[in-house]
């Protein structure tokens, strides 16, 4: 081809796909919006089940606890970020036990690896996808896990089955 | 003019009522001290009331682009979103810059935003809304607007930062090459228009718009007046100069507050100002959609006010700009100078040859159907 | 009384900074100033009503001359640099040659500034009167050096193509 025809047929070219691209951005531009607008959509918002943002201890309805404070967990915490409180007690039966005190997890040191999770020995502890974990003191992201008054289920007890979402 | 006083909704009766009132009761210098006062804090306010306008557009328009929803919380769709900007920025600290040359450093925001200011002040807004009106208007503001470079090139020169030079140095290429072929495609159309003057151009195109009169000819003047003109406000495919992924923000990465604010006005300014003249010399300015002959359409034309019709006809070209603007991909700077030196000023070049035998041998859509136009 | 307040600032504008695009250290610095005087000349020729020279001065001078000389400065070596004092035999000299050309100039304009007045006299020029006298090739019209002039800038142009391609 000689230069000169290459000179126009270039430009023709040049125009027709300039023009072809901004047909398709004219057609984008009545394409309905993907956007999700958040607070307003709190209803169907849809958060998957692998989202972690909260660590739980489930309890059930004997306000019972897996969590036998053997501090795996809190061994295996790359952040420091859970502290297990136990405490020595004497069963009837004569014999020296350790049980739970206090389980304590700092959201604002997490940094959701799910260390914790993988490691535990009795699936006492579980990552949530409650996500809206915003507040205002700093204080506030120090949470105690187990419930007032709970205890070590037997155990007999079947385990706790996952909590269903 | 036979239907002027059915124009209850133009500017031009509240000014000739203000310029009367106070003839009635000063002295004439006085007056025209008062009026030119005035008109600059009229320009002033329209300048920033226009950006903050055009900025908004521009976000929401973009967004609808991408299938986004853009600003939408500040107030009812957002609306009071670049309000809260500017007031943002208006706030922010202007940092001096060490090892910088502060005087070329404080005075090149001035130099962009002051070229901007003066070739804003040659539009004709409409009927009476006309500020500067010289017999050359069309020279006026190319060699106005051509002061802006300088306050880019300063900009990237004082700022000591090697981002805000190179910056600079691609857009004073890109603004020196464009004004060229920016330049030659209004002159296609003062040749068609046989005057330079705005108020005499858009009288001209009372029936038949440039665009239109000098079909082929004015077609390829007005593409090539918009590629241009985009490529002079440094935006769209042509934005270079402030390719964020290469140069963090080009010329003005060292400014901030209001200095950064001057910048941004004057690029949104610009944009408008390249779609405002080409809506007086292509489209016929303020002029409504008239046909010969049709006397109540003409009526009824006439009475949608000039002003709305300028805006209306501008606001097309600047929604034309943004859709090209995110249409296509950066060019390179070897792609830029390619496309202006070797397709749109050789092209250019024949084009005026072109229209200089249009009209000489009557071939003008005014000659060709002389009934019509 | 406002035209001769006007010409005053911009008289002092243009001393000025003329003052200071000579006496500056920094080149950068230099064109700027003279930027400066350049534009208060353009505001000169405004006051006179002469709007087609003030718009040419702007195109011109302002936005495209100034423009290019920016460019060929930041493009030298070391642009920032603040410049040496040159030697006093070189200043006297340099100053004397000034002085004559100012007496040179001063004595032309002082005989020929009536003439210019009333060469001036005559009201608005129409753009297409300027192109008539500029293309046309009567008396008082300037076709031939317009042309020459346009012959000598191609001369120009094609003496830097062969300079840039050092073959």
């Amino acid at each position: 081809m000689s230069s000169v025809s290459k000179y126009f047929s270039g430009l023709f070219t040049g125009i027709k796909s300039l023009l072809f691209g901004m047909s398709v951005t004219w057609k984008e531009l009545w394409t309905k919006k993907v956007t999700r607008q958040y607070p307003e959509n709190r209803d169907t918002l849809v958060i998957s089940d692998r989202w972690r943002s909260e660590l739980t201890m489930p309890h059930d309805e004997n306000n019972e606890h897996a969590c036998t404070a053997c501090g795996i967990c809190e061994m295996n915490c790359p952040n420091g970020t859970i502290k297990v409180i136990s405490q020595m007690i004497e069963t009837e039966d004569g014999k020296k036990k350790k049980i739970l005190d206090k389980y304590q997890w700092d959201l604002g040191m997490c940094t959701f690896c799910n260390l914790c999770v993988l490691t535990c020995p009795s699936d006492a502890i579980k990552f949530e996808n409650t996500f809206e974990n915003a507040v205002f003191n700093r204080e506030k992201l120090k949470q105690q896990l187990n419930h007032e008054g709970s205890k070590l289920r037997d155990k007999k007890k079947e385990p706790l089955a996952p909590k269903a979402e | 003019m036979i239907l002027n006083y059915s124009q209850p909704l133009e500017v031009t009766n509240l000014t000739s009522w203000l310029d009367a009132a106070l003839r009635s009761s000063l002295p004439e210098f006085w007056v025209l001290l008062i009026e030119f006062v005035l008109v600059g804090v009229a320009f002033l306010a329209a300048y920033a009331v226009i950006a903050l306008i055009l900025i908004y557009a521009e976000r929401k328009i973009t967004a609808f682009f991408q299938a986004r929803f853009g600003p939408n919380r500040v107030g009812k769709w957002g609306l009071l979103q670049s309000v809260a900007d500017m007031v943002k920025i208006l706030l922010k600290e202007i940092v001096k810059i060490n090892r910088s040359d502060r005087f070329l450093f404080f005075a090149a925001p001035f130099f962009m935003i002051v070229a901007s200011m003066a070739t804003f002040g040659a539009i004709a807004f409409g009927k009476g809304l006309h500020a500067i009106d010289f017999n050359i208007g069309v020279l006026y503001v190319t060699a106005v607007s051509s002061l802006g470079i300088i306050g880019v090139l300063l900009a990237g020169w004082s700022s000591n930062n090697k981002y805000s030079m190179i910056g600079a140095m691609r857009s004073g290429a890109q603004f020196v090459s464009y004004e060229l072929s920016a330049g030659f495609a209004l002159m296609t159309i003062v040749v068609l228009a046989g005057t330079m003057q705005f108020s005499t151009m858009i009288e001209g195109q009372r029936y038949c718009w440039n665009l239109f009169n000098g079909h082929i000819s004015s077609l390829i003047a007005f593409i090539i007046y918009l590629i241009s003109g985009h490529a002079e406000t440094n935006r769209g495919p042509f934005d270079l100069p402030e390719a964020e992924s290469e140069l963090t923000a080009g010329y003005h990465t060292e400014y901030s507050g209001l200095q950064f604010g001057f910048y941004y006005l004057a690029e949104y300014l610009n944009m408008f100002i390249i779609a405002s003249i080409a809506t007086a010399v292509f489209l016929g300015g303020y002029m409504p959609i008239q046909v010969k002959g049709w006397v109540a359409f003409n009526g009824i034309m006439e009475y949608i006010p000039s002003y709305i019709w300028f805006f209306g006809k501008t606001a097309v070209l600047i929604f034309l700009s943004l859709w090209v603007r995110w249409s296509f991909p950066r060019l390179r700077i070897d792609q830029l100078l390619n496309l202006e030196w070797k397709y749109l000023l050789p092209i250019n070049l024949v084009n005026i040859v072109l229209m200089v035998i249009l009209v000489l041998s009557g071939l003008t859509l005014t000659d060709l159907l002389p009934g019509w136009f | 009384m406002a035209q001769q307040i006007i010409f005053f600032v911009l008289a002092a504008i243009v001393i000025i900074f003329s003052i200071l695009a000579v006496t500056s250290k920094q080149i950068i610095r230099s064109a700027t100033y003279l930027l400066f005087v350049l534009l208060a000349t353009a505001g000169f020729y405004l006051l006179l009503g002469y709007n087609y020279l003030f718009a040419v001065q702007i195109a011109v001078y302002a936005g495209g001359v100034m423009v290019l000389f920016i460019f060929a400065i930041l493009l030298t070596n070391r642009p920032g640099e603040s410049l040496k004092t040159e030697l006093p035999v070189r200043r006297i000299a340099a100053g004397l040659t000034a002085i004559a050309g100012l007496a040179f100039c001063a004595h032309i304009i002082y005989y020929n500034v009536k003439k210019v007045s009333d060469l001036v006299a005559q009201a608005d020029i129409t753009p297409q009167q300027l192109g008539h006298t500029m293309m046309g090739t009567d008396k008082y019209q300037y076709l031939l050096p317009f042309e020459t002039i346009s012959i000598l800038l191609l001369a120009c142009i094609v003496g830097a193509i062969m300079i840039a391609r050092k073959r």
